[in-house]
């Protein structure tokens, strides 16, 4: 299960998406996710969901596992589009079922706004499919860098993530731990009245912060003993390195917000 | 040059230990089942989040809630249903998550205000205004969610939205009364009342 956790929705692959540079992939979805707002006819509709099912496509992630992460937005969509097609009035009369009238123009927002907020989780949704926690803090790091000089801490937010991401599992564990410790001392974990509950839960909780402040404690005593200080001049293990695909799909984008400035009425 | 930042090794790994918390803390009913109260499952993220500010201090607070978003949006499954990734920025709910970082912020400094060590009546009170800004910034996030995203026409009302807020309030209210009774006991634990214990950055 930890082992799950660490990845959350990745999905390992060996396919052109996932060997993209992090940073690649989220310029390319963040460039995407504004263009998206260009789209209002159904050409460039078209276009924006033409590029967004390649990219899938490209992926070579089963389609169970795509669709695994657009179910919880499913339900917004839907209701994004029953509401539309009910509150417009204008356009057409499609049908009249008893006190429900539908209207063209009504079906016609309803299906592009809900595509269009389907278009934006999917691509979004990608990035978190093909690419690592730690890639993608990797790559904030070097996309945010030059805020470095407006003296925002880019280097120790991306250090603070990495160090979560490795100690999530482990607080986890040993939340487990705690509770068959103090289950063994007689703290009842299955039920009973709301204030045992609560005494339960507070037997689980403080034993956990004192164990992560610990953990945080030896942790930084181990960094100073081994000189950190700070971001500057430091080397790293994982290197990422911009290659000629990346510049292509970047290109990609960039002509598809060209032509979408073009298409749109 | 030496990058001048105030954030000590110390600092930096008790912001993350606060992100692991408050991962476990928005799921915490896989551990604890009987936490799920009438089929709703209770997290402790403003539990944690007023704790963090109220321990690690307003500044520190804030940056460990940052941390924990960017966490999130990275993919890591640390949001409530062990969610995560960065399509979670198009849930009406976001604004939650964002609320933490106010939150934090404001925990801290309604402690770091007065004499030190703060009272528990101070403590207790900065944890439910922490809770209050929690509340009021996610649910006017999620009407404007609604909004934007959906583009709801006139069907959607202020009032409704908020009305779907009171079902967890009790709870909350609970818990951060429990959170700022706790408080000053962790601070002791870690040796150290606030960051404003320190010379200013």
């Amino acid at each position: 299960m930890s082992n799950h956790l660490i990845i959350g929705q990745y999905v390992p692959g060996q396919s052109i998406i996932h060997r993209l540079d992090p940073r690649a992939k989220l310029l390319i979805v963040f460039a995407y996710v504004l263009i998206v707002f260009l789209a209002n006819n159904a050409a460039t509709y078209a276009l924006l969901s033409v590029f967004a099912f390649l990219f899938a496509a490209l992926s070579r992630i089963p389609f169970s596992y795509i669709m695994r992460g657009l179910r919880p937005v499913i339900w917004v969509v839907l209701f994004t589009f029953v509401l539309h097609v009910w509150m417009t009035k204008e356009g057409d009369v499609l049908y009249r079922i008893g006190a429900l009238t539908i209207y063209e123009e009504g079906v016609r927002q309803g299906i592009f706004i809900s595509l269009r907020f389907l278009l934006l989780v999917l691509m979004t949704t990608m990035l978190t499919l093909t690419t690592t926690p730690i890639e993608v803090t990797d790559g904030v790091e070097s996309l945010l860098g030059p805020l470095k000089k407006m003296r925002v801490p880019v280097h120790e937010l991306a250090l603070m993530m990495a160090i979560s991401l490795r100690f999530i599992p482990t607080l986890m564990e040993e939340t487990e731990k705690i509770m068959k410790a103090q289950a063994a001392r007689g703290v009842d974990f299955s039920g009973g009245r709301f204030s045992e509950r609560m005494k339960a839960i507070v037997s689980l909780l403080v034993p956990l912060f004192i164990s992560s402040f610990k953990r945080a404690d030896e942790l930084a005593t181990a960094m100073e003993a081994r000189g950190y200080r700070g971001g500057e001049g430091r080397t790293k293990f994982r290197q990422l390195a911009w290659k000629r695909t990346d510049t292509v799909f970047f290109a990609a984008v960039v002509l598809l917000a060209i032509l979408l400035c073009l298409l749109r009425s | 040059m030496k990058q001048r930042t105030s954030l000590r090794p110390l600092d930096m790994t008790l912001a993350a230990m606060f992100v692991a918390l408050m991962a476990i803390g928005a799921n915490i009913t896989s551990w604890v089942p009987f936490l799920v109260v009438g089929g709703v499952p209770i997290t402790l993220q403003t539990f944690f989040c007023v704790l963090a500010g109220a321990v690690l201090g307003r500044r520190l607070g804030a940056v460990a809630m940052t941390v924990y978003m960017f966490v999130g949006l990275a993919g890591a499954p640390v949001f409530s249903k062990l969610s995560g990734g960065l399509s979670i920025i198009f849930q009406p709910t976001f604004g939650f998550i964002l609320s933490f970082i106010a939150a934090a912020y404001v925990t801290g400094w309604i402690i770091e205000r007065g004499p030190q060590p703060a009272s528990t009546v101070r403590f207790v009170t900065a944890a439910l205004v922490g809770m209050v800004i929690n509340y009021v910034i996610g649910t006017n996030w999620m009407y404007m969610a609604y909004k934007l995203w959906a583009e709801a026409p006139k069907g959607l009302s202020y009032e409704m939205v908020w009305g779907w807020m009171l079902v967890p309030l009790p709870k909350d209210i609970l818990l951060s009364i429990v959170a700022g009774l706790i408080a000053p006991r962790l601070c002791r634990a870690i040796g150290r009342s606030s960051s404003a214990s320190r010379p200013a950055a």
